[in-house]
């Protein structure tokens, strides 16, 4: 008898609520963006645009490995550490006069070594991940901290450039007309989205991430993916982090700390990015990027760092708010 | 003799006795099925109600609508002879109609009296009245015969205590009608004596019961009236002399509906799983079962007996406490679901939704996932071969619609069974159990589930097939093993079974344990408690303090300047600090989930009022502000997980944001230093005799945290949202209410401690250092959960350990230790102080985020 009164009255808006859920986002993105440009031209020149993507490769591979981590239901609050300790690492090693090659791969196995031990923490030993992590970060910290004698930058720029020229080639030369950092971030998102949508261990994340109990029953070995997770962000903070040591020639202990929540920020925003409101690497790069230019071009239009953090807060409430709203009651 | 005269008499006192509880032509219809259909039921003031028949017979139906849970349809519902209208559950309890459900949730830290009086707590002058309460929990405890202690932990107990405890709560909230159901579905035998003598007993103390069981044997014993159920109906009402244990059956099965089942006869071939003597705990109690190659066979049993349990041994789910397995002749040991697939063990889970699928993944991602090895190579996984063999199975299972990508969510629930049964056939595994395969299946369904499963069995593997549809077993099993209680008492063929005589069966109690083993639990109950100290219980207890003490001691004598008086009241004037901050914290994290911006309100509170002090407004002025601050970032982070219903984590992060930009807006960066403020400064500088005025003044916010959240209903009601929800919503408890406590609280003192940290520090500092903060307050408020006798958060804990830690760095500092060290030790303690809380849990650091 009921049969004949609609139910769902708000069916009838579909069309134009469809469209806004699905592109909303990376409209409202792109106009804000815009907006600046048009209140200052120069935030778009060709100039500026290559050095915001040059300066966002950072913040979008340690993005990557914050992505793979939420994906799996945990989190990851030692990636900027990690970035940081891999940083410092490069750097120490080249002002010792190791070969270059050393001061690429050492970092990285450093970080894929601090991530193993998350791993272990979090997945066997049962730490709540945002507990562990955080742990993890002060002690990196004071690691950091106890290496440089308080807060001295290791610095690579005032080197005889014969030993730091090949380092500093990925940072701040380009291959062909494109930025050498920008070939490693592209490089890095198909490591990243083809792991997370090409192997079994994303796969297993995905399985992992949503119903830990069912995929322990259908044989799946979830410790080993949780852990594998922290293994994997701790493997592209690293590669953040040496990044951005060739590209700054210089390393800050704590330099890399703001980009942890710039980081979570780029994630959040990935999600309104993505059609159905999840975590994706694609969606990571658009809230990276996003992120990246917006504060720059704040910093063009004259505000500074607290517009910046609370910017940022706004966006990840209002991510996780228009999150809440796609999903149905 | 003279037992059964007396209750004879007072079963024909009952005949006459007035209805309690009457439902007149109650109907309940959810789109397209009639749950109940003119239900007329009376139940007599005093007596015990029996309520029975098969799953899906209408019983949980009926018990919500009588709970309030559902709105029926048509009909009335009368207590006491007058129409009520039971609106919601809180309305059903007001109106005299309590229930105890099986395995009834309490809050574990709490102890029994805490557990009996949540959602009733009685107060006195604002203050909970535990001597009171204490006295009237013994007084329910003796009126069972029950014999812990009322300070016991909720977590100590036995299941069977639990329920006691459970229905001492409901008996608090004197009811007309108390309703339990299935109290014996999870207990052992002798705890079901137990439980039947109580329910007597309550009988006798004139409570009206509503009594749900499969057992009959059970009902024939205990109930006065007999009431079945079936397809929704009220098939009759019986007094228990009137009616027998095969009417009742014949009456709960009805008209043999006769189903097609497409069992082949498969030639049987080698014993392809054999066990022997297998236990889980007292669960699953020396079962013993063969099953050879293309055999089905059934375990038929009811909701507890143990069978999901035998099923999660096999598959080594659940650690086995004895007993050997082989498989194909090989021993079988499994350490993990993932052991038993290799070996080639595969499970269909009796939850479906929750154990069976991940419905947030495709058809296809389900299909795949027990099979994932091979569809990869080098770790890349074959796109297109997985895509294949997952269509083929699309096209054997017949899966509806025959799409991959469709989310498994969104499948019915028979497709979704298709969808974990194919999962193995990817496989080529040797045993499947299959456990309640068919609940909430359509009938097309099913009979394609039974193919699949006459498929396998054709294929020469062992089916191990667990149901309580018992017409479904005799259909389909070669044999069918009974199992009750974690034993399995018989093993028959078949075709020698019908539904009656299976029914009979499975719902009988085992006549050779009456009431010898009553005497015996209880004996056991009385000595289970008090009788646990042993080392491992004095080291949980007492580690952490002996641990602070010795470190003491040890700094102490390497720098004897450490225990200097002055040095100590140095410690204390740092210590307070940290600890206003940690003590708010704790108060967000009792019942509001989790609080990231906890350092940043402190800054920013610090900031607000070291400005306000700066206008010249006076001390008065900038608490108001520093506090307010607080307040409304408290408020602020409700809102957000209330309202917008934001997983604490990412609500109190953005929060942090926001409050981090509003701090560098107010200072732009700059220190806001205060000078010549000596009233201000006394604060966090000053001293009362010796003892520094900030010690004080955290004794006293001490003190009224404690009275807040341990001798008020309030702080009762956020501890209970914060450590299981489910129990306080069961006790009507509003969640939102406590949470909204918990963040007000939590931030006002927040808002405080930046007040006393701007006078402490003679302004406010620009660096960004919420994190810092914040990473210390966690560390002291989780190494204060382990000071604590039930490992909860505690506000005395809270301050203990922050006190420590701030002497822990001072004593490092005078040992010559680096203070660069001293964020990398409190982060060790931090990850240490949580070990020691999870170790032995074995769960995964998970953390809900969206």
């Amino acid at each position: 008898m009921q049969a004949t009164t609609d139910p769902h009255p708000l069916r009838r808006w579909l069309p134009l609520t469809e469209f806004l859920r699905a592109y909303g986002a990376i409209v409202g993105m792109a106009a804000v963006l815009l907006l600046v440009g048009v209140i200052n031209p120069s935030f778009l020149s060709y100039g500026n645009v290559g050095n915001v993507l040059r300066q966002s490769t950072v913040l979008v591979i340690l993005s990557f490995g914050l992505t793979i981590v939420l994906f799996l239901r945990g989190v990851d609050l030692s990636v900027a550490q990690i970035a940081d300790v891999a940083a410092l690492a490069a750097a120490a090693l080249l002002i010792h006069h190791q070969p270059v090659w050393l001061a690429f791969v050492a970092p990285v196995v450093l970080g894929v070594l601090i991530g193993s031990l998350n791993g272990v923490m979090m997945a066997y030993l049962g730490v709540p991940a945002i507990i562990g992590s955080l742990g993890t970060m002060f002690i990196i910290r004071s690691g950091e901290m106890i290496y440089t004698k308080g807060n001295e930058p290791q610095i690579l720029f005032t080197l005889p450039r014969s030993i730091t020229e090949n380092f500093l080639f990925l940072g701040q030369k380009t291959i062909g007309s494109i930025p050498a950092l920008v070939i490693l971030a592209i490089v890095v998102f198909c490591l990243a989205w083809g792991l997370s949508a090409l192997t079994s261990f994303g796969r297993y994340a995905r399985a992992v991430g949503s119903n830990v109990r069912a995929s322990f029953l259908a044989g799946v070995d979830t410790r080993l993916v949780f852990a594998a997770g922290f293994v994997v962000s701790g493997l592209f903070a690293a590669i953040a982090g040496v990044a951005m040591a060739s590209r700054t020639a210089i390393a800050v202990p704590r330099g890399a700390e703001p980009y942890l929540l710039d980081a979570f920020a780029a994630c959040y925003l990935g999600t309104l990015a993505s059609r159905n409101g999840t975590l994706s690497i694609p969606g990571t790069v658009v809230g990276a990027l996003f992120v990246s230019f917006l504060s720059n071009g704040l910093t063009i239009l004259g505000l500074g760092a607290p517009t910046r953090f609370a910017l940022n807060g706004v966006f990840i409430l209002l991510a996780m708010a228009v999150g809440a709203l796609r999903r149905p009651a | 003799m003279a037992k059964t005269q007396t209750e004879q008499n007072v079963r024909q006192a009952l005949s006459a006795a007035p209805f309690a509880l009457e439902c007149r032509g109650v109907r309940k219809l959810f789109p397209g099925v009639a749950a109940l259909e003119g239900i007329d039921l009376g139940v007599r003031r005093g007596e015990i109600h029996a309520l029975v028949g098969q799953n899906g017979a209408g019983k949980s139906t009926l018990v919500k609508v009588l709970t309030g849970v559902y709105q029926p349809t048509s009909g009335e519902i009368l207590i006491e002879g007058r129409g009520a209208q039971l609106e919601g559950p809180a309305a059903a309890e007001a109106a005299g109609i309590v229930i105890v459900h099986q395995d009834q949730q309490l809050v574990g830290q709490f102890d029994v009296t805490r557990n009996i009086f949540l959602g009733r707590e009685i107060v006195r002058g604002g203050l909970l009245d535990f001597g009171s309460m204490r006295r009237i929990a013994q007084t329910l405890l003796d009126r069972m015969g029950a014999r812990f202690a009322v300070t016991a932990l909720a977590r100590d107990l036995s299941v069977a205590q639990r329920e006691l405890v459970a229905i001492a709560a409901a008996l608090l909230r004197e009811p007309k009608v108390l309703i339990l159901d299935e109290p014996t579905a999870s207990l052992s035998n002798a705890e079901a004596e137990t439980m039947f003598d109580i329910v007597r007993r309550l009988r006798s103390a004139g409570v009206t019961i509503i009594y749900i069981s499969h057992y009959l044997d059970e009902v024939f014993d205990l109930a006065d009236r007999i009431t079945v159920l079936r397809d929704g109906r009220l098939v009759s009402t019986h007094a228990v002399a009137e009616t027998t244990r095969q009417q009742v059956i014949d009456q709960m099965v009805g008209r043999s509906l006769s189903q097609l089942f497409p069992k082949e006869n498969v030639a049987l071939g080698e014993p392809m799983l054999v066990v022997k003597g297998l236990s889980y705990k007292k669960i699953v109690d020396n079962v013993s079962l063969t099953i050879r190659a293309g055999e089905i066979l059934g375990v038929a049993g009811l909701l507890g007996a143990g069978r999901t349990e035998l099923a999660m041994t096999l598959i080594g789910a659940l650690r086995r406490s004895g007993g050997s397995v082989s498989l194909a002749g090989r021993p079988s040991a499994p350490s993990s679901p993932r052991a038993a697939k290799r070996q080639g063990f595969a499970l269909i889970p009796e939850d479906r939704r929750h154990e069976g699928l991940i419905t947030d993944l495709s058809m296809r991602e389900n299909l795949s996932l027990a099979a994932i090895a091979r569809f990869t190579r080098w770790g890349l996984l074959r796109l297109g071969v997985e895509r294949a063999a997952a269509n083929d199975l699309v096209e054997r299972l017949r899966i509806i619609p025959p799409n991959l990508s469709t989310l498994t969510r969104n499948l019915s629930g028979g497709n979704q069974q298709k969808v974990v049964i194919g999962r193995w056939l990817l496989r080529d595994a040797r045993v499947f159990i299959f456990d309640e395969p068919t609940t909430g299946v359509d009938v097309g369904s099913k009979v394609e589930i039974y193919k699949q499963m006459t498929a396998v069995a054709r294929g020469g593997a062992a089916v191990l097939f667990i149901s309580s549809d018992f017409e479904e077993l005799i259909g389909m099993c070669d044999r069918i093993a009974v199992m009750r209680r974690g034993v399995v008492t018989a093993t028959h063929a078949a075709r020698d079974l019908d539904v009656q005589s299976l029914m009979s069966l499975a719902t009988a109690a085992d006549a050779q344990s009456s009431n010898r083993a009553f005497n015996v639990s209880q004996s056991a109950a009385a000595k289970d408690l008090g009788a646990r100290s042993s080392l491992g219980a004095v080291l949980s207890r007492w580690g952490t303090i002996a641990g602070m003490a010795l470190v003491f001691a040890a700094i102490g004598a390497m720098a004897p300047n450490f225990l200097s008086p002055a040095n100590l009241l140095d410690v204390l004037k740092q210590g307070s600090l940290l600890a206003f901050v940690a003590l708010g914290l704790t108060a967000v994290l009792v019942a509001g989930g989790f609080d990231m911006s906890a350092g940043a309100i402190n800054q920013l509170a610090s900031n607000l009022a070291a400005g306000a002090i700066a206008k010249g407004v006076g001390t008065a002025a900038a608490l108001i502000v520093g506090v307010g601050a607080g307040l409304a970032t408290g408020l602020f982070n409700a809102v957000l997980v209330l309202l917008f219903r934001m997983p604490p984590f990412i609500a109190t992060l953005g929060s942090m944001f926001v409050a981090m930009g509003l701090t560098l807006l107010f200072n732009r960066g700059q220190a806001l230093t205060l000078y010549d403020q000596p009233f201000f400064f006394g604060i966090g500088q000053g001293a009362v005799g010796s003892i520094p005025t900030i010690s004080i003044l955290l004794a006293v916010t001490l003190s009224a945290l404690h009275v807040l959240f341990k001798h008020t209903s309030a702080g009762l009601r956020m501890y209970a949202v914060g450590e299981n929800l489910a129990a306080a919503q069961l006790r009507g408890i509003d969640r939102r209410r406590a949470v909204l406590t918990s963040f007000l609280t939590g931030g006002a003192v927040l808002g405080l401690s930046g007040v006393v940290l701007a006078s402490y520090s003679y302004g406010a500092s620009a660096t960004a250092v919420a994190f810092d903060f914040l990473i210390s307050a966690l560390a002291a408020a989780f190494l204060g959960t382990s000071l604590s006798r039930t490992g909860e958060l505690d506000m005395v804990g809270t301050t203990v350990a922050a006190l420590f830690l701030a002497s822990l760095s001072n004593g490092l500092i005078l040992l010559g230790v680096s203070n660069l060290a001293l964020p990398g030790i409190q982060g060790g303690v931090l990850i240490l102080s949580i070990l020691i809380g999870v170790i032995g849990k074995r769960g995964i650091g998970q953390i809900t985020i969206f």
